[in-house]
């Protein structure tokens, strides 16, 4: 891949991690948010992907199984705790945890 | 891979066995106090592997992971927080309406990411590491989430941890992806030696800066510290402790190896950052933590104090460069380890309490009234972390800010000088006024007991925070030792 | 060529593409509208018509195990990569990426065995797990 095609992955990237972020701070319910963190994670993805093919490297790749494993263990233990979530308030609205402040 | 490389890679191999064997343990025999023992035997087993190996030649581990007597000296740190932080949890978990025995296995799961987290030295191992070690603490810092009295507290600290520590993680992988894109190697070493920029440097400079943040948000450096507070009084006491402890001495001492050991020219961007951030945390988190009524979230406020200070350090490397590195990293290494030995031995204390009563943890510090008078073992604890936080000299803390305000006058940097005298003085009022409640008389006559492993464990802490300020020499030389 | 034309050159079956598939939608919501027969009544108008009216609500909670295994499932399936990784360079690294795989494998089947006894495998709802219980009881 040659170098100016590089730059445009990496606008993509840019704009799908600024996207996640938004959506992490606009979104009030709590599975959205963790899709939004998904989003900017698989930014990064891509991001690494796209750099390892313009030095032609297989790091890219193998980073980016790395951060997909991470978003699925993160999912898991994420969802966990939506469950429970759930069960204590009857809803997956973040903006119930208001006790801890101060 | 040989058999060298093998033996010095024991510590971590160790930590990571200790979680399989629990996982096979528990699907047959569930016992709470034979699953701590193990879990503080194999922490304690590698700690000790790890001084032990001090003074060997550097191992290089496949490229990802190199055991010099850096990862040794700070792997070792970390490992002795965990066991500690195992040790203390095994009264707290007695006493919780909820499962036990799988803490254990979070537990050392979280210490063996540290652990790599602390000997890596490829952007793919510390990526590893810090998630290892942050996914295991969701789950931690939410633990108690099916007790009845915690369990609203333990999932929202545990939501919140989780979903800041989300959006560090792909800030810091978006910036290691940019970070790569410039330097074609994940090297944290060959950073700097990368072949002439083939792409903008642009990349580069955005990349680190990204990493950067990702890494504040670990530290919690103010303006990233919106999570501490709240996950500091919401988890359970002895995840606390390692928070405020194992982590961040693992992510300060990748944040060595990033910015000190391997210097590049692109540092200016980065020490504006790095100072913005040291004045904020210095003067905001001391400021804060004045009006905090709670005391875990006090010392939330106060960790946040803390890592402002240490920045000190990697601002004076990045000034002087490499004629400052071997003070700095010196001047770091102590400070983590004396504030690892008195933030231990607070949380030790606190943790002993709420497992006699959770409301030492959730509620107000009028809980703490007169407890010099029902439990002086652990009130006189309490008050010497207090006295070792404030920086009061023949106590850790003393040796700690002393480094700092040496390397700090070393590198003339006055502006941060001068903040850190200021924040200090601003936390004795906080301190001090700790130790003024647990002075006053009791309100209740409310008795409470203490086991000999309690004892044990915080007359060793004691010991240790005592030791480290008065006869700080064998610690002294043991860090120069591991810095040349 | 010039680096426009390079674009271009790269960029026209994506346009194509996309051209394609609007036709084919254009396509799909014109014709039935154009040939279909028209029949009123409720049940057609109905979402998921297809005669039948249906019955119930669909927000009701599903039972954990579904999640459970869906899980399990993600994570396992994605250990699968890695192994993957290794036997695309099985030659190249030789017995000791073999017995770095096996490791890793045996972890994965530690964390199986204690999923297993965990009864986390078990499909069965609370209340069958009781009945058994009972029936072994007696």
């Amino acid at each position: 891949m040659d170098s100016q095609y590089i730059d445009h992955a990496m606008v993509l990237a840019g704009i799908l991690f600024c996207l996640g972020l938004v959506g992490v701070m606009v979104r009030r319910n709590l599975l959205f948010m963790m899709i939004s963190i998904e989003v900017m994670l698989n930014a990064a993805g891509l991001a690494f992907i796209a750099a390892g093919s313009a030095w032609g490297q297989p790091e890219g790749q193998i980073m980016f199984l790395a951060v997909i494993t991470l978003g699925a263990a993160e999912v898991a233990v994420g969802l966990g705790l939506t469950l429970l979530l759930f069960r204590h308030h009857n809803s997956v609205n973040v903006d119930q945890l208001n006790q801890l402040r101060g | 891979m040989n058999w060298l490389a093998l033996t010095s890679l024991m510590p971590l191999l160790l930590v990571a066995s200790i979680s399989v064997i629990l996982l096979l343990l528990l699907a047959f025999i569930r016992d709470h106090k034979l699953t701590c023992w193990i879990t503080c035997l194999g922490l304690a087993m590698a700690a000790f592997w790890a001084f032990a190996d001090m003074g060997d030649a550097p191992q290089q581990v496949t490229p990802l992971l190199i055991m010099d007597d850096f990862s040794r000296l700070l792997g070792g740190t970390v490992l002795l927080v965990s066991l500690a932080c195992g040790w203390m949890s095994y009264t707290y978990l007695e006493t919780a309406d909820e499962i036990r025995e799988e803490y254990y296995i979070l537990l050392s799961l979280a210490a063996l990411g540290a652990c790599v987290l602390v000997a890596s030295n490829h952007f793919a191992s510390m990526f590893i590491g810090l998630e290892l070690m942050s996914v295991s603490l969701f789950a931690m810092v939410g633990y108690m989430a099916h007790s009845k009295q915690q369990a609203n507290m333990t999932l929202e600290a545990g939501v919140k941890y989780m979903v800041l520590s989300g959006v560090s993680s792909s800030f810091l992988l978006f910036g290691v992806a940019l970070i790569y894109a410039y330097a074609g190697n994940l090297n944290i070493d060959l950073l700097v030696a990368a072949e002439g920029p083939r792409l903008q440097s642009g990349y580069l400079v955005i990349g680190s800066a990204l990493l950067l943040v990702g890494v504040a948000f670990k530290m919690s450096w103010i303006p990233f510290h919106m999570w501490t507070p709240d996950v500091y009084q919401g988890a359970p006491a002895p995840v606390t402790g390692f928070l405020a402890g194992a982590v961040k001495v693992a992510v300060f001492a990748f944040a060595m190896r990033w910015l000190m050991m391997a210097q590049g020219g692109y540092l200016d961007l980065l020490l504006l950052g790095l100072t913005v951030m040291a004045v904020l945390s210095m003067v905001v988190g001391n400021l804060l933590a004045l009006r905090q009524n709670n005391l875990k979230r006090l010392l939330g406020y106060s960790s946040i104090a803390h890592m402002g200070y240490i920045i000190v350090t990697l601002a004076a490397s990045a000034t002087l460069g490499a004629a400052a590195l071997s003070t700095a990293l010196e001047a770091a290494a102590i400070y983590l380890i004396t504030y690892a030995s008195m933030t231990m031995l607070a949380f030790a204390v606190i943790s002993q309490l709420a497992a006699q009563d959770r409301r030492f943890e959730s509620g107000t510090l009028a809980h703490y009234q007169g407890l010099l008078y029902q439990q002086p073992l652990l009130a006189g604890a309490l008050m010497l972390a207090m006295l070792a936080l404030a920086g009061m000299p023949l106590t850790a803390g003393f040796i700690g800010k002393y480094y700092l305000v040496l390397v700090a006058v070393d590198s003339q940097l006055w502006l941060l000088l001068s903040l850190l005298v200021l924040g200090s003085s601003l936390g004795l009022y906080y301190y001090l006024r700790v130790i003024l409640v647990l002075c006053k008389t009791p309100v209740g006559d409310s008795r409470l007991t203490l086991g000999a492993s309690e004892k044990l464990l915080l007359t060793l802490l004691v010991a240790v925070t005592l030791w480290l300020g008065l006869y700080p020499t064998p610690a002294i030389q043991w860090v120069q030792l591991a810095i040349q | 060529m010039t680096y426009g034309e390079e674009l271009i050159r790269h960029i026209w079956p994506l346009a194509l593409f996309l051209v394609m598939v609007g036709g084919l939608i254009v396509l799909m919501l014109t014709l039935p509208a154009l040939l279909g027969g028209k029949r009123v009544s409720r049940a057609v108008n109905e979402p998921y018509e297809c005669g039948i009216v249906p019955v119930g609500s669909t927000h009701f909670r599903m039972p954990i195990p579904f999640y459970l295994f869906a899980i399990f499932f993600v994570i396992f399936d994605l250990e699968v990569v890695f192994l993957f990784a290794w036997a695309v360079a099985v030659k190249e690294t030789g017995w000791l990426g073999f017995t770095e795989a096996l490791i890793f494998i045996l972890i994965l089947f530690a964390a199986l065995i204690y999923l297993w006894r965990l009864g986390a495998l078990d499909w069965r709802t609370s209340r069958q797990k009781l009945d058994l219980r009972n029936l072994d009881a007696r």
